[in-house]
């Protein structure tokens, strides 16, 4: 955690206008709706995997409701001790802050598990703006999205190197399809679709050997998707690195932005960014699985199941799945290119979180408890007898991943567009 | 009216007065709170979200914490079936003398069964450790009132004698429930509603 200079009594004023600010009428009805009634308690895999009491949704949402009560309910700050209201101080703030940021990865799957729909992920998600501003957002997040927004500022300097990679990446399509005549097109104006990557060749090479076997007139984004600025819960940071990929479909004329494997990417540019600038995009916006599973079905590309014969089993991504409603556009897609696809019990809108969500994955000093946080995933993996996880996002991936190591799973991970890539015929 | 009946009726219209005003003005202060609309192109249904919010999802079936939690979850339910019933038998307590005496008696078996599971409310937040830890005084003067809300309407319906008591009762719980815990009752619509148009546009309801 980073801890800036601010005095505590100026963190407190700036704490109090911060729940003022974000305290919206979603958040208050989560803050205000719970009973302590305990029955979302077996919902958290921090709880499934480690049962304390300090891993259970209602504490952690009931800390900040104590806050909320000091600095904002008139009756708690009349009667705090009847109402639970806590006189917050620097400290309160600080363990807050680890609260939101390590033990609770925003998954939303207690709030599907609540007798009332409790919104506990929202709670969290202003309590980490309230950290962030005032000086106790983990660095580690804030050092990432920070090289997002110099990687605009300095847009120039990173074109070249990104140009000649991209030819790199180029040959190595060229030699999967066997074609001098396959293509990774940039800033190509008029392109339909402009696709958003991440940093990692894995999510440009299979989906551009799909877009040219699908003869798509698409162009590569010279930015990546991530956006870490939305796990600070940093409003204005989270704006300027997504403002840079709307000014370059908006350049380039496209009529849809294509967003990679990515979950918190997707979610956020999908549903968030809209609400960030008050007005709807002005071009079209789906995930590159929609795209997929758009292609097999109209049969744009064709593709062989055998191809990848091993067990497979796929794990829902919450931010793509729960957060974002692509739960059966994924699950098409693998049928289709998968000889044998198992479930992992609970799926879909009941999924378990794999424990990296929300910037977890990123911050070294909290792998301990990531790790240990995974562990219902690992089992779960486990239980269906797959070699191979499949996931959407790529801190699931690299958490499936880590899980398999720690846990002597045995497993290999891949995505969506690598299975499908490999199966094209 | 006896000099007992119209006291108890005047703390009963006193409570409901302070509870229809304290009801406006958190429902006026929830308003005033900023709302930012979901402005992204609807993948699913905003409505069917809602209808969903009301109905399959809150069905027990629905979710694994009422499987693991069942009779938290069943108490829950019977208890919060109780207080509305209960509601709305104090509406009509004025006319108590023409409610045919078969259906006060199962009124007042289903108000006494209400006011035993109040009870065995505390038994659950004491008995939980944290549920004990989280639990404020409010918590457990909120539970006070509903369960004597309950066993007043029970004795009331089957004797009605102690409809003094039963208005008596109410009155204070009514005069509570806006500023403390009961509160929540404004703000489960608010959470439903928003889960249903929130995760119904977006096809994670479908």
């Amino acid at each position: 955690m980073t801890t800036t200079t601010i005095s505590e009594k100026d963190k407190m004023t700036l704490a109090r206008e911060m729940l003022g600010k974000l305290v919206d009428r979603r958040v208050l009805a989560a803050l205000e709706v719970c009973v302590r009634c305990g029955i979302c308690t077996e919902s958290c895999h921090y709880y499934r995997s480690n049962p304390k009491t300090e891993h259970t949704p209602y504490y952690r949402a009931e800390q900040v409701r104590r806050v909320y009560r000091q600095f904002m309910d008139p009756v708690g700050r009349a009667f705090p001790r009847w109402f639970g209201a806590k006189p917050t101080a620097d400290e309160t703030l600080s363990k807050l802050a680890e609260t939101a940021f390590a033990t609770c990865t925003l998954c939303h799957r207690c709030t599907f598990e609540c007798p009332f729909g409790v919104e506990t992920a929202e709670i969290m998600r202003v309590m980490r703006s309230v950290a962030t501003a005032t000086g106790y957002g983990p660095e580690m997040l804030i050092e990432i999205a920070g090289a997002a927004i110099a990687k605009e500022e300095n847009a120039d300097l990173f074109r070249d190197i990104f140009l000649d990679q991209v030819k790199e990446l180029e040959k190595e399509v060229q030699d999967a399809l066997g074609s001098s005549k396959a293509r990774i097109p940039v800033e190509q104006k008029g392109a339909r679709l402009l696709y958003v990557p991440l940093a990692g060749a894995h999510t440009i090479v299979p989906q551009a050997i799909i877009f040219n076997a699908a003869k798509e007139s698409w162009t590569l984004s010279m930015f990546d998707t991530a956006n870490y600025a939305v796990f600070l819960g940093d409003a204005a940071r989270s704006k300027r690195i997504a403002q840079r990929i709307i000014k370059e479909a908006e350049t380039l004329k496209v009529k849809e932005m294509i967003i990679t494997e990515c979950g918190h990417g997707y979610t956020a540019m999908r549903w968030e960014v809209p609400k960030w600038f008050g007005k709807p995009l002005s071009f079209g916006l789906r995930n590159i699985i929609e795209v997929l599973d758009e292609y097999i079905r109209d049969g744009v590309i064709h593709v062989n199941p055998t191809t990848n014969g091993e067990p497979v089993t796929y794990h829902d991504s919450c931010n793509l799945g729960r957060k974002g409603g692509l739960l059966e556009e994924p699950r098409r897609v693998i049928r289709a290119v998968v000889g044998d696809f198992r479930e992992m019990t609970p799926n879909r809108l009941h999924s378990y979180c794999c424990g990296a969500g929300s910037g977890l994955v990123a911050t070294p000093e909290w792998t301990d408890i990531r790790l240990e946080a995974g562990k219902l995933k690992a089992e779960q993996i486990r239980q269906t007898g797959a070699r191979i996880v499949v996931t959407s996002c790529d801190n699931c991936r690299h958490q499936c991943g880590e899980l398999s190591e720690h846990y002597n799973l045995g497993t290999t991970v891949t995505s969506i567009s690598e299975l499908t890539a490999k199966a094209l015929v | 009216m006896s000099a007992l009946q119209m006291a108890t009726a005047g703390i009963a219209l006193a409570g409901a007065a302070v509870f229809a005003a304290g009801v406006i003005s958190i429902l006026v202060a929830v308003q005033r709170r900023p709302y930012s609309p979901e402005l992204a192109p609807v993948k699913g249904s905003p409505a069917r979200g809602v209808l969903w919010a009301f109905t399959l999802g809150m069905l027990p079936l629905a979710k694994e914490s009422a499987r693991i939690h069942w009779v938290a979850y069943l108490r829950g339910i019977v208890f919060h079936i109780g207080i509305f019933v209960g509601a709305a038998y104090l509406v009509a307590t004025p006319w108590l003398a023409q409610i045919p005496e078969p259906l006060r008696l199962w009124l007042a078996a289903l108000f006494a069964v209400g006011a035993i599971l109040g009870l065995a409310g505390f038994g659950i937040r004491l008995a939980e450790p944290t549920m004990r830890l989280l639990s404020t005084p409010d918590d457990y003067f909120a539970l006070a009132l509903t369960t004597l809300f309950m066993a007043s309407a029970a004795i009331s319906a089957y004797a009605t004698d102690y409809l003094p008591a039963f208005w008596a009762i109410s009155g204070i719980t009514m005069a509570y429930a806006p500023f403390g815990k009961l509160r929540h009752f404004i703000y489960f619509f608010y959470v439903r509603i928003f889960l249903g148009l929130v995760f119904g546009r977006r096809a994670v309801l479908e």
